[in-house]
């Protein structure tokens, strides 16, 4: 159990700025996933963590603690790798007691360690194998196992699910998510799959290009996102870029009356609304923006169908439908009446990207 | 990791190795440079050297000769690796393992061994001349071209081969039946979809024969006859004391590498866009041929290989034979070993132990250096990598001339001495544990060392304890072939040799040309049998692993 403070982190390798100015603060026992796609830093955060990079600026804390001069070695946290780093020379067992046997654990103690940490992630059974013996799912608990024995203060992974398939990645992500609740290792995360981000975390960070975009819960970065750019890797968002808006925040889109957005303020912004809350269909009683497209492409996925809508004039729209099979559905081709409830849409300065707060 | 340099141990290793490659290459093949550019006589700075070497007949013709030979060996490599690598892969051949190890053991058995061995069957008073002549058959004689291009075909064509057959039997099958499913017939298939993919393989197989080919001096100077090539010539040209010529030797020295770094620049170039990716999840599935194209299949690889291992029994039969003196008796003894044994007993521990020491400092060197090169990307470390290109293009005829001219005179006079026999074993045959070691490296991911540090264990201690062990048997092999190659060092070492260095191919070489054929294969045995040893360790170490060996 340990909080980590991270403080105005940077590094630079020549002609790229892989961290800018990063500060976050890890809360003891958290689940802290750092979210982002490839080439934003994540993994090299990670691994300043960890002791394998050394930063430009800035100061890595742990329980108020800077570790910047403590080695890799010395720093007692356990790290998971996407490519699992088994060390395929030694048993199951060898590998998961190899920390402990770093640390000078006596024999006795190490095997009964050892045998616990392996019926922790179900694989009491497979003590003597040698790794390429095991299936890669099997491999990544042998990791996790080795790991968390020497109980460390701090789990980093890095992307540890990447390689394993659908169905084995869903299993192993609970599985992950149950041990550290069991334990209540503090643990830092890296992936760059937003689904995987959401369900695992306690909090996400989102980063690009070397910053933070956003922190916070995964309903709050859902509901709320700070930037265009996390609105569209979180979830998905349509676009409505640059939109004139009015005085009292009128805009003029689409048929009928002008609608208002509870804005003040901007003279342009770029709206998002996410598929799901857009309104197929007869417009609902809630007020909202109206327009009329075409259908382009239908794609029905049994719980939800999926459509593409070309708006005349204006962007093409994607738009969610829950229990399509309920009923009728839009044919390819079709023209239909699209709203966009204002109360669902999110804005953001154009330009910068920032979310603009609306008044509730 | 930083990029900036600092001063701890992996800094130190690759000073050293920069150290190393600057005295022992970058040094001596400046002189050599420099001595090319120099007047014989008023010791004037000129190019004449280089217009004799490249006007006069006598000059010309050993450069054109190199080049015949150079091609007419790479020809023959690719005449019998290709098909025979195209056989062993696609279609069923019995006993599949005794090919390649007799192609195996032909690469590794003293390079002119092959020489004198067809001497003695195709020579004035050869075995097989005897035989079929009575009948008819025309025998070229074995002196000059078709001597040479015979043995350097035989000799090199495992290199062709075995990079062949490794590079066919990682392509993505899929490939081939889409062609096949696309309505390409099986010689369309081969020459429009499977030969090209695998050109890179085959071409820097044929690269490396023509390298060897005109770098090789044993073989013209036993089998050439009247046919000069530049590597004799520039050998002549230094140790004759009538008509010594340091000028005009170095002069074609550097026209000799000037060569090998042409074809280098040829074959890159050839094969510049070309990667094609080898599939580890499916291999090709070899396939039946009717009874007749099987037969005629099984033939063709058999004669090929047992071609190429029949000096190598030539000579194991001919060290049994019973001899007195040079003369050759009916039935069999040990006379030649115990002659051996009784005259010369200090080349054959002289070979041993320079062998061994030049390996142990090869070892230690190449896994260090390999380390930097496959962990650490600096530029210092590319500097070393490029420098550590030149041995492979340089013969072994003119690194030797190099380190007379450099350290016959102060600050570093060795000549003569067992030291320079050692160095110039240890820098031809470092370039190639450093690559394998750097390979093997690269195949042992960084995140398990990491992995290691993050459970508390010290970077050198994760080094220890995960790195090594799965080096080992990568290291161990590299060893072993560094061990073969070393021991069966000609041309250098016949430059640098005085009586007491004196080495068993050394010993070899002149035996054949002094026409004592006993002695010469009864030491041959001895090489062949430490270097079949040794191959059979590498590859029980490597899993029968035939790349292992290049």
């Amino acid at each position: 159990m340990a909080r980590v403070d991270l403080q105005r982190i940077s590094k630079s390798y020549p002609g790229l700025k892989v961290l800018d100015d990063v500060s976050l603060s890890i809360r003891s026992g958290e689940f802290f996933t750092l979210l982002g796609p490839s080439g934003c830093g994540k993994t090299t955060l990670l691994r300043t963590v960890a002791g394998f990079n050394k930063q430009d600026e800035g100061q890595v804390l742990v329980d108020g603690a800077g570790i910047d001069d403590v080695p890799a070695h010395r720093r007692n946290i356990g790290m998971v790798y996407q490519d699992y780093a088994i060390f395929p020379h030694l048993t199951v067992a060898d590998n998961v007691a190899f920390g402990l046997l770093m640390r000078g654990v006596p024999r006795r103690e190490i095997v009964e360690r050892t045998g616990r940490a392996l019926d922790l992630v179900q694989l009491g059974g497979l003590a003597a194998r040698l790794p390429h013996e095991l299936s890669g799912g099997q491999q990544q608990r042998v990791a996790l196992a080795r790991a968390v024995v020497v109980s460390p203060r701090i789990l980093l992974m890095d992307e540890p699910l990447s390689n394993l398939d659908a169905k084995l990645r869903v299993e192993l992500r609970d599985d992950i998510r149950d041990l550290q609740r069991s334990l209540g290792i503090t643990t830092i995360y890296v992936t760059h799959d937003q689904e995987e981000a959401l369900v695992i975390s306690d909090r996400v960070c989102i980063m690009r290009a070397g910053r933070v975009h956003q922190i916070g819960a995964p309903q709050d970065i859902y509901a709320r996102p700070a930037t265009l750019f996390v609105a569209s890797f979180v979830g998905a968002m349509n676009v409505l870029p640059d939109v004139a808006i009015g005085p009292r925040g009128e805009v003029a889109l689409g048929s009928g009356a002008p609608s208002r957005l509870p804005l003040a303020g901007p003279s342009r912004a770029t709206l998002g609304i996410r598929p799901e809350d857009v309104v197929l269909g007869d417009p609902p009683e809630d007020p909202g923006i109206v327009l009329g497209g075409v259908v382009t492409k239908v794609s029905f996925a049994g719980r939800e169908a999926y459509y593409r809508v070309e708006v005349s004039d204006g962007p093409t729209l994607l738009a969610h439908v829950h229990r399509p099979h309920e009923r009728p559905m839009a044919a390819l081709g079709e023209r239909v009446t699209l709203t966009l409830p204002t109360g669902r849409l999110h804005a953001f300065a154009p330009g910068e990207e920032r979310r603009i707060e609306m008044r509730q | 990791m930083s990029g900036r340099l600092r001063l701890d141990f992996w800094t130190v290793v690759l000073l050293g190795a920069l150290a190393i490659v600057a005295a022992l290459l970058a040094w001596p093949l400046s002189s050599i440079l420099q001595a090319s550019f120099l007047d014989n006589r008023t010791g004037e700075v000129t190019l004449g050297n280089y217009a004799r070497v490249l006007g006069q007949p006598f000059f010309r013709t050993a450069l054109v000769n190199s080049l015949i030979v150079g091609a007419g060996g790479m020809a023959g490599a690719l005449l019998l690796g290709v098909p025979l690598a195209v056989l062993t892969t696609r279609y069923v051949i019995r006993g599949r393992h005794l090919i390649s190890t007799l192609a195996v053991l032909a690469l590794v058995s003293p390079p002119f061994i092959g020489a004198y061995a067809w001497i003695m069957m195709l020579g004035r008073n050869g075995l097989v001349r005897h035989l079929v002549e009575p009948w008819g058959v025309p025998v070229p004689p074995i002196y000059g071209f078709f001597g040479i291009i015979l043995v350097f075909s035989l000799k090199f064509y495992p290199f062709v081969f075995l990079l062949t057959a490794s590079s066919l039997r990682t392509l993505n099958p899929s490939l081939e039946e889409a062609a096949e499913g696309l309505g390409a017939a099986p010689w369309q298939r081969l020459r429009r979809v499977t030969l090209p993919l695998v050109l890179p393989a085959i071409s820097g197989g044929a690269l490396l024969t023509f390298v060897l080919s005109i770098a090789d001096f044993g073989t013209p100077s036993i089998v050439g006859g009247p046919v000069r090539v530049l590597a004799t010539t520039a050998y002549n040209l230094f140790t004759s004391e009538m008509t010594g010529n340091p000028g005009l030797a170095s002069a074609t020295s550097v026209v000799l590498v000037t060569l090998s770094m042409v074809a280098i620049t040829l074959q890159r170039w050839s094969v510049r866009r070309r990667q094609v990716a080898a599939s580890l999840l499916r291999r090709p599935v070899p396939r039946r041929l009717g009874p007749l194209a099987s037969a005629a299949a099984h033939l063709a690889c058999y004669a090929i290989v047992l071609a190429s291992s029949l000096p190598a029994a030539v000579v194991v039969y001919t060290s049994f034979r019973k001899t007195s003196g040079p003369v050759f008796h009916p039935g069999f003894g040990l006379d030649s070993y115990a002659r051996v044994v009784r005259e010369v007993p200090h080349v054959i521990s002289n070979s041993a132990m320079y062998s061994i020491v030049a390996v142990s400092l090869i070892t230690v060197v190449g896994t260090l250096v390999g380390y930097i090169l496959a962990r650490r990307e600096t530029s210092l470390a590319g500097a070393l990598d490029g420098a550590l290109l030149v041995p492979y293009v340089v013969p072994g005829v003119v690194l030797g001339l190099a380190f007379v001219v450099t350290f016959n005179v102060p600050p570093l006079p060795l000549t003569g001495t067992a030291t320079i026999i050692v160095l110039m074993l240890f820098i031809r045959r470092l370039p190639y544990a450093v690559r394998a070691s750097a390979s093997i490296l690269r195949q042992i991911r960084p995140s398990l060392e990491e992995a290691a540090v993050s459970l508390g264990a010290s970077p050198p201690r994760a080094f220890g304890r995960i790195t090594l062990p799965l080096m080992l048997p990568g290291v161990v092999a590299g060893l072993l072939m560094s061990f073969i190659t070393a021991l069966n060092e000609l041309s250098s070492s016949l430059i640098l040799y005085v009586g007491r260095t004196m080495t068993m191919p050394v010993r070899i070489y002149l035996s054949v040309l002094d026409g004592e054929f006993g002695p010469a294969a009864a030491l041959s045995t001895i090489l062949l049998i430490v270097s079949g040893a040794a191959v059979y360790v590498v590859f029980w170490l490597s899993g029968r692993n035939e790349s292992a060996l290049l």
